[in-house]
């Protein structure tokens, strides 16, 4: 037995060997075009999200149920294993996640063959978006009302919608608490960008289109680098000194868990 | 003719239903600046007006069927011998009788501003509607209840797709309608313009000319440019309503220091926009120009132009504020306000 495992592992050092020494010839064989699925799986810390159900505790010593969690995610770009960057059209890459209507999946199409090694993405809408107007916005704007992130006071929109209720030492009673953030007219820009490295390369050809599983830990949204007490504040929209740093906490929400690399029609 | 627009024909094509091409024409309509106009402001390339989207604009702009009860238009508070604005009302009204807690301001120029509503709120002209629509104390619908509204209505459903080429009835063509109809909203034919532009009609009188003069020494600085206003929130020293405690332009930042800062008025057509003020507390000019003499009061974030050595505000004697508000007169734009290409009927 022992020299099968032996003859096994030589096998497959072979192997490693052989595909590192070819994987120039793997890229050039990587043709056409396909599309690159994320799945944005919501969890608080270790836990899944269970909206309206579980509860969780944070390091600030506030019990949250979260009944709604929904942000934008937007401006994709992808790169490759030769430094090069794929920039998904403009116009089509802004996307509402939401845990409650149970869309999380992202479909970004004709992507372009390759070896891909990172993705980028905004949270939110750009300003540069947001004063093109009407241009290019499509059905955009009635997607974002009717998933509760549309801004419509100020004709903008939430990037992020994150309510429940919850309790602390000091507030006993079930509390609501609402945060929304999103850019404050011209004057303050919370929109952000976020570079995640995939750990293993995303796959893309004709017949391989790589499903990449993102992670986003709600509870760093409020317990993140920046810490936001509720007990202190427990709805936050417009805030000077806030938003931003929920913006912040936000954008270090999200991790890739792992990568499926295949016809992308299985995990 | 003032108004002249320089036509340029396009041609598309429409498909209809049973694959016949019908050709429709639509008309470009070009944006003239008046010459002493500042550059426009508005990207007329991304949302070229045309005749038809003028005019689908228009006719969306006079329909109740954008608000929840279906009688409240966007003219209802935008009266066009107001100069489009609610005449007499201290705050705008909407639907089930509710009412605002913001005086309705005029509609034009739009094109040469950056920054909408009192407090900023929008930074684009395009996305403006959505306030007053959505707001359930104005028009209390739902940008995706118009939207179904106006795709079970077999006539604007013809009328989008004469009007744009691409995408029939959605959010992009519905705001980009009414966007075209405002751009073209210009007001430049006072005595005032014509004055400025050496042309017939033009000539002040004596006492005109010494409310111009008095005007550019004490009220220009923000009320800027022949737009008179210089398009920035600033905090005039109006004692802030108790009821009401609006803070303005903070509600937007979220920062302390736009405490009770509002967006300086154009002051175009000033004498037909009475009530004054964002919550239209003030019903004559000569009420106005006594609070700017005595009326202010200090806060932390009052506007330093209006600190002097002497106290708060404006010092403006009778014979000056007399000059005044004859020049407000001067503001006035007949044209504009009897322009049938804007009217509802």
């Amino acid at each position: 037995m022992k020299s099968i495992y032996k003859l096994f592992a030589v096998t497959l050092i072979l192997t490693v060997f052989a595909s590192c020494s070819n994987d120039d010839d793997a890229t050039e064989e990587l043709m056409g075009e396909n599309s690159i699925t994320l799945e944005f799986d919501n969890s608080v810390g270790s836990d899944d999200l269970l909206l309206a159900t579980s509860s969780y505790t944070n390091s600030q010593n506030e019990t949250l149920t979260i009944t709604r969690l929904n942000y934008i995610v937007s401006n994709f770009r992808l790169t490759n294993d030769e430094g090069e960057v794929f920039t998904y059209e403009k116009d089509d890459s802004y996307f509402v996640t939401s845990e409650e209507t149970g869309s999380t999946e992202v479909v970004l199409e004709n992507i372009p063959a390759g070896n891909y090694v990172s993705i980028t993405f905004g949270i939110g809408v750009d300003q540069e978006k947001y004063l093109q107007g009407a241009e290019g916005q499509g059905d955009f704007l009635t997607v974002a009302e009717e998933t509760n992130m549309m801004w419509s006071w100020q004709a903008g929109y939430k990037f992020l919608n994150f309510e429940g209720t919850f309790t602390s030492e000091t507030i006993t009673e079930v509390t609501d608490f609402k945060v929304h953030m999103g850019s404050h007219g011209s004057s303050l820009d919370n929109y952000k960008e976020v570079t995640l490295s995939l750990g293993t390369d995303a796959l893309v050809s004709d017949e391989m289109s790589p499903i990449i599983h993102l992670v986003a830990d709600a509870n760093a949204i409020l317990d993140g680098e920046n810490k936001l007490s509720l007990t202190e504040q427990s709805v936050i929209m417009v805030s000077e000194e806030k938003s931003p740093q929920v913006a912040l906490n936000t954008a270090s929400m999200f991790t890739v868990d792992h990568v499926h690399n295949g016809t992308g029609d299985s995990h | 003719m003032k108004y002249l627009f320089w036509v340029l024909l396009s041609v598309f094509l429409v498909s209809c239903s049973d694959d016949d091409y019908v050709a429709i024409e639509n008309t470009l309509l070009t944006v003239e600046v008046p010459e002493n106009f500042p550059e426009l402001a508005y990207d007329i390339e991304a949302n070229p007006p045309t005749q038809l989207g003028f005019e689908l604009g228009k006719k969306l702009f006079y329909d109740g069927k954008l608000s929840s009860s279906g009688f409240i238009s966007c003219g209802f508070c935008h009266e066009q011998s107001s100069a489009f604005t609610h005449h007499g009302h201290q705050f705008s009204h909407g639907v089930n009788d509710l009412e605002g807690t913001r005086n309705t301001p005029t509609i034009s120029n739009m094109a040469f501003f950056n920054e909408f509503a009192w407090d900023g709120a929008t930074s684009h002209l395009d996305l403006f509607p959505i306030i007053p629509i959505t707001n359930e104390v104005e028009m209390g619908e739902t940008m995706t209840g118009i939207i179904n509204k106006l795709i079970a209505d077999a006539e604007y459903q013809k009328e989008f797709e004469m009007a744009f080429e691409e995408g029939g009835v959605n959010a992009e063509n519905f705001l980009k309608a009414i966007s075209q109809f405002m751009v073209m909203m210009i007001s430049s034919n006072s005595k005032y313009d014509k004055y400025v532009r050496n042309e017939e009609g033009g000539e002040l009188t004596e006492q005109e000319a010494y409310g111009l003069e008095v005007f550019q020494q004490k009220c220009a600085t923000c009320h800027a440019t022949d737009l008179f206003t210089d398009g920035s929130f600033r905090n005039n020293g109006l004692p802030p309503n108790p009821q009401l405690n609006d803070i303005g332009r903070a509600e937007v930042s979220g920062s302390d220091s736009d405490n009770y800062k509002f967006k300086v008025p154009s002051l175009r057509n000033v004498s037909l926009t009475a009530p004054y003020m964002h919550d239209g507390r003030f019903g004559s000019l000569e009420s106005v120009l006594n609070f700017y003499t005595n009326g202010m009061i200090e806060s932390e974030t009052l506007d330093d132009t209006l600190r002097t050595d002497d106290g708060l505000g404006i010092a403006l004697n009778d014979t000056e504020k007399e000059g005044l508000l004859a020049f407000f007169e001067i503001l006035t734009d007949d044209t504009f306000i009897n322009d049938e290409r804007f009217s509802e009927y």
